[in-house]
C-alpha cells in the first residue's frame, strides 16, 4: 500500500464515521446553561479607548451584556434598539450596559461603532474566552444580570421586533425597580 | 389515478434499473452483446419511465389535487402556475425525483452518443449510471415518496414556502442539479476506465463536452444561487459560506481542477491516477452536497428541505459509493505506472499541477470550516459556528494565488521554459500590472487586498490582450492581411484556447464585481418615522410612509422611499415586507433595488412597529453587477469551446 492509498481510507472512514455519529444531533439544540446561576467575571480592553474594564467594578448593578461582532448582521439589525435601551435606562445609577466584542479585528470593531454608534463601552473579547465563560455559541446573544450578580434572562439572536418590549418591560424595569420578575 | 400511474412508473423504473445493472454485466460475462443492448435499452426505458412519473407529479400540481400529499405540502390553490410547475423541485421528495430524473437522461443521452465509439466501456458505464439510479429511486420509493395521498382529501394546500415563491429559485436548483448529476458521466467513464483497463485518454477525451457542460451549470446555479440571496434574503449581501452554500462551491473548485488537469493528460500522459482521483472526489463531493441539504446535519439558511430519518439512507447510500469508487481506484491503480516525469519546474505542466494543489487546499479549507461545528458537536458536544472571518482570513490568499497562476498557466510553454520564453511573454504583462496598480492607488484604492486583486486582474488581462496580439498579428503577416483578419484567424486557429481566455476574462470581471461590493459597500441600519430622512453614500432617502399592499397569494406593507442625489430626484424605491397566506405565515422581506452605475442602491425594511416606525438596512454596492455580467462571460467561454468546429482528422 502507498502512502496515499491509506490517506485515502483513514480519510473516508473519518468522514463516513464523523457523519454517522452526526446524524442523531440536532444543530439547533442549544443547551440552557447558566440563566439563574452566577455571572462569570471578566476584564478586557475597552475596544475604543483600550483602558482595562473590569466586571468587579460593575458590582451590585444591573447589567445588561450583549455579545456581538462587526461581522455578524443579525448585530447590525439589533443595534440601533441597543442604543435605545441604553438611552432609556441610563439615568437609573444602578444601569449599566455593556458590549463584548467577539472574535473581531479591533479595526473592524472600531468602524462598526464609529458608523452606528455608541453609547456604551465595549469590551474586547478577541479569543472568545469570555464567551466561552457564558457558553455563547454565536452572535448576538444578551444575558441580563442582576444587582445580586446572578443571571436572569438570556436571549440569543438579535433584540428586535417585539422583543425590545419584551425585554425592556417584563425585565430591565422591574429589576431596576426592585420587583419580582 | 393519474398520480398512481407515476408511481407505478417509477416502481417499475427501479426494477428495470436493477436489469440495467445486471444486463451489461452478464453481456460483458457471456460475451453476447444483446445483453448489452438490454442495458442501454433499459437506460432508455427508465428515462421514459421517470419522466411519467414528474410528469405524473406535475400534472396533479396543475390540477391543484389536494389529495396528494406533496401537492398539499408544496402549493395551494392561489399559486402561480409558474411556481406551481416549480414545486416539483420545491421540496425534498419531488427534488430527490428530479434529480433520478436528470440522472436517467444523462444516462440514456450518454449511451447513445458514445455506444459506437467506446463499446469496451458502455457495459460498465451502463451498469454503474443504473446503480446510481437504483440508489436514488430505492430511496424515493421506500422512505421518501412524492406520489403519497392523503385521504380525505383536503380543500387547499399549505402553499410553497414563501421564500421559494422568486423566479431565482425556478431557475437555481434545476442548474445546480444538472451541474451535480452531469458530473456523474465524467464519473462513470472514468470508474468504467479503471474496470476495462483502457486507463489511455479515450476517457478523458469522451468526458471533455459533458465535464465543461456540468462545470458552467454548476457555475450558473451557484451565481443564480447568490442572485437569489441578494434580492430575496434582504442582507445586502450573496454569499455567506452558510454550509449549504459551500456544499456546492466544494464541487465546483475540484471540478474546476479536474477541467485544467485534464488538459495535462490530453498533451502530456501526465496525472492519469490524478485525473480519476479528481473526478471521483467531484462526484462524491456533488453527493455529499444533496446529504449535507437533505439530512439537516447541518443547521443552515436551507433548512427549509431537509430530513434527518432519510440521512441514514443517504449516508449509507453515499458511503457505498465513497468506498467503492475509491477503492476501484486505489486496487486499479497499481497498472497505472506513469514514467514521463517533470522536466522542469518552470513549466506549463508544473503550473498546472499548482492550480490543482491550490484548488484542492482551497476545498480543503472550506471543506473544513463547514464540518468543524459537526466535529466539534459530535467529539465534544460543545457548539462552535464558523463565520465569514475564517474563510476571509485562509480563502482569501489562496483564491489570489490561483488568480495568479491563471496568468501564468496558460502563457507558459510545455515541458521546460526557458528564460528567454519568460520575459517574452510576462515583460508587458508585469509593466502593466504594475502600472494598473499604481493607478488604483492614485485613484483612492488603499486597502491590501483590492490592491493585490488589481495587479492580478491587469497582469493576467495584459497576458490575454498581448497573447491575442501576437498570434492575430502573426496570422495577419503569414495571411498578408490586417490584424482584425488575424484576429479572427487566431481565433479559429485555437477556438479551445480562447474560449478558455474568455472564461477567464469572465472570471477576472466577476473578481472586480466581488472586489467593489464588498470591500466598497456602504451600509447603515436605521429605525425612521414618515417624513425622516437620512443619506449614504452621495444619496439621500427620505421616508414618505407605509401604505399596505396586495399580491394574489400575499399581502404586506410596503415603505416609500424618494431618492435623491444631492438635490435631484433620481428615483423612488419601495421595499415590502410581505405575509403569504396559506400555512407557514413566515414573513418575507422584499428588498428594494436600484440600479446605478453598475452597482445597486438597496434598501430592505426589517422591522415595522405599530405605531408607524421602520427599521431599514440601506446598502450601496458597487459594481456588484459584474459579478452577474462576469457569470455571462464565463458562459459565453464555455459555450465557445463546445460549439467549436471538430477538427479534420488528419
Amino acid at each position: 500500500m502507498k502512502g496515499w492509498h491509506v490517506a485515502t481510507i483513514v480519510a473516508l472512514i473519518g468522514i463516513i464515521g464523523l457523519f454517522y455519529a452526526g446524524l442523531g444531533r440536532d444543530p439547533r439544540n442549544i443547551p440552557t446553561v447558566l440563566v439563574g446561576t452566577a455571572a462569570p467575571s471578566f476584564s478586557g480592553p475597552n475596544v475604543q479607548s483600550g483602558e482595562i474594564l473590569s466586571f468587579d467594578s460593575y458590582k451590585g448593578k444591573i447589567i445588561v451584556l450583549n455579545f456581538w461582532a462587526s461581522w455578524c448582521q443579525e448585530c447590525r439589525l439589533e443595534h440601533q434598539n441597543l442604543l435605545a435601551i441604553n438611552g432609556e435606562f441610563r439615568n437609573y445609577p444602578d444601569f449599566v450596559m455593556l458590549g463584548i466584542d467577539y472574535q473581531d479585528q479591533p479595526g473592524d470593531a472600531n468602524g462598526f461603532l464609529n458608523s452606528f454608534g455608541s453609547s456604551y463601552p465595549h469590551i474586547r473579547d478577541i479569543k472568545g474566552t469570555i464567551a466561552i465563560d457564558y457558553g455563547v455559541y454565536g452572535v448576538p446573544e444578551t444575558f441580563i444580570i442582576d444587582s445580586k450578580g446572578i443571571i436572569r434572562f438570556k436571549y440569543v439572536g438579535p433584540i428586535i421586533g417585539p422583543v425590545y418590549s419584551q425585554v425592556t418591560e417584563k425585565i430591565i424595569r422591574p429589576l431596576l425597580e426592585g420587583k419580582e420578575l | 389515478m393519474i398520480i398512481e400511474i407515476g408511481y407505478f412508473a417509477v416502481i417499475a423504473a427501479l426494477v428495470v434499473s436493477i436489469a440495467g445493472i445486471l444486463a451489461p454485466l452478464i453481456g460483458l460475462k457471456t460475451g453476447n452483446p444483446a445483453w448489452i443492448r438490454a442495458g442501454r435499452q433499459a437506460v432508455t426505458a427508465n428515462f421514459i419511465l421517470i419522466s411519467l412519473g414528474c410528469g405524473s407529479l406535475i400534472y396533479s400540481f396543475l390540477l391543484r389535487d389536494f389529495s396528494v400529499k406533496y401537492v398539499v405540502m408544496n402549493s395551494n390553490s392561489r399559486l402561480p402556475v409558474f411556481y406551481t410547475v416549480a414545486a416539483l423541485w420545491g421540496g425534498h421528495e419531488g427534488s430527490l425525483l428530479f434529480w433520478a430524473w436528470i440522472l436517467a437522461a444523462f444516462a440514456t443521452l450518454a449511451a447513445w452518443i458514445h455506444w459506437k465509439s467506446h463499446p469496451e466501456t458502455m457495459p460498465y458505464l451502463l451498469a454503474i449510471e443504473s446503480s446510481l439510479t437504483v440508489g436514488f429511486l430505492a430511496l424515493i420509493i421506500f422512505l421518501s415518496s412524492p406520489f403519497e395521498r392523503v385521504f380525505p382529501a383536503l380543500a387547499e394546500g399549505m402553499d410553497l414556502n414563501p421564500l421559494l415563491q422568486d423566479p431565482g429559485m425556478v431557475f437555481h436548483p434545476p442548474f445546480l442539479y444538472l451541474g451535480y448529476v452531469g458530473f456523474s458521466i465524467p464519473f462513470s467513464f472514468a470508474l468504467a476506465a479503471l474496470l476495462s483497463g483502457r486507463l489511455g485518454e479515450e476517457w478523458i477525451r469522451a468526458t471533455h463536452r459533458w465535464t465543461l457542460f456540468s462545470w458552467i451549470m454548476l457555475t450558473f446555479g451557484i451565481i443564480m444561487g447568490g442572485y437569489w440571496a441578494y434580492y430575496e434574503l434582504g442582507w445586502g449581501g450573496y454569499w455567506a459560506w452558510d454550509p449549504v452554500e459551500n456544499a456546492s462551491f466544494m464541487p465546483w473548485l475540484v471540478g474546476t481542477a479536474f477541467l485544467h488537469s485534464v488538459m495535462v493528460q490530453e498533451k502530456r500522459k501526465m496525472f492519469k491516477v490524478w485525473n480519476l482521483f479528481l473526478i471521483i472526489v467531484t462526484f462524491s463531493l456533488s453527493l455529499l452536497g444533496t446529504f449535507l441539504v437533505r439530512s439537516g446535519i447541518l443547521s443552515s439558511v436551507h433548512a427549509f428541505a431537509n430530513d434527518p430519518g432519510r440521512g441514514v439512507y443517504i449516508l449509507i447510500f453515499m458511503s457505498t459509493v465513497l468506498i467503492l469508487s475509491f477503492g476501484i481506484l486505489i486496487i486499479r491503480s497499481n497498472k497505472l505506472k506513469v514514467k514521463i516525469e517533470m522536466d522542469s519546474v518552470i513549466s506549463r505542466e508544473s503550473a498546472y499541477l499548482f492550480n490543482n494543489l491550490f484548488f484542492l487546499i482551497a476545498t480543503a479549507t472550506v471543506f473544513l470550516g463547514t464540518l468543524y461545528p459537526l466535529l466539534v458537536d459530535t467529539l465534544y458536544g460543545t457548539k462552535v459556528t464558523v463565520g465569514a472571518p475564517y474563510y476571509n482570513k485562509v480563502f482569501l490568499p489562496i483564491v489570489l494565488i490561483i488568480l495568479i497562476l491563471m496568468g501564468i498557466a496558460p502563457m507558459i510553454a510545455w515541458r521546460k521554459a526557458s528564460m528567454e520564453n519568460l520575459r517574452k511573454n510576462f515583460l508587458v504583462p508585469v509593466i502593466a500590472a504594475l502600472a494598473g496598480t499604481v493607478i488604483s492607488a492614485i485613484i483612492g484604492i488603499r486597502q491590501i487586498y483590492p490592491l493585490a486583486a488589481a495587479f492580478i486582474v491587469f497582469f493576467v488581462a495584459a497576458t490575454i490582450i498581448s497573447d491575442l496580439y501576437k498570434n492575430s498579428s502573426y496570422w495577419a503577416s503569414h495571411s498578408g492581411t490586417s490584424l482584425l483578419t488575424g484576429i479572427w484567424k487566431a481565433w479559429y486557429h485555437n477556438q479551445r484556447r480562447y474560449g478558455g481566455l474568455v472564461t477567464h476574462i469572465g472570471v477576472l470581471v466577476m473578481i472586480l464585481g466581488i472586489i467593489g461590493s464588498s470591500a466598497y459597500k456602504l451600509e447603515k441600519t436605521i429605525i425612521l418615522k414618515p417624513g425622516d430622512e437620512f443619506s449614504l453614500g452621495h444619496y439621500s432617502y427620505k421616508f414618505q410612509g407605509l401604505q399596505d399592499v396586495q399580491g394574489i397569494n400575499w399581502e404586506g406593507a410596503e415603505a416609500l422611499f424618494n431618492v435623491y442625489e444631492g438635490n435631484n430626484f433620481i428615483a423612488e424605491m419601495r421595499p415590502q415586507k410581505r405575509r403569504y397566506s396559506g400555512g407557514s405565515q413566515m414573513p418575507t422581506t422584499e428588498a428594494a433595488i436600484y440600479p446605478r452605475h453598475m452597482g445597486d442602491l438597496y434598501l430592505s425594511m426589517t422591522d415595522i412597529t405599530q405605531d408607524g416606525w421602520i427599521t431599514v438596512m440601506a446598502f450601496q454596492n458597487p459594481l456588484i453587477h459584474w459579478i452577474w455580467y462576469g457569470g455571462g462571460i464565463m458562459g459565453l467561454g464555455v459555450v465557445l469551446i463546445l460549439f467549436k468546429r471538430k477538427r479534420r482528422e488528419s
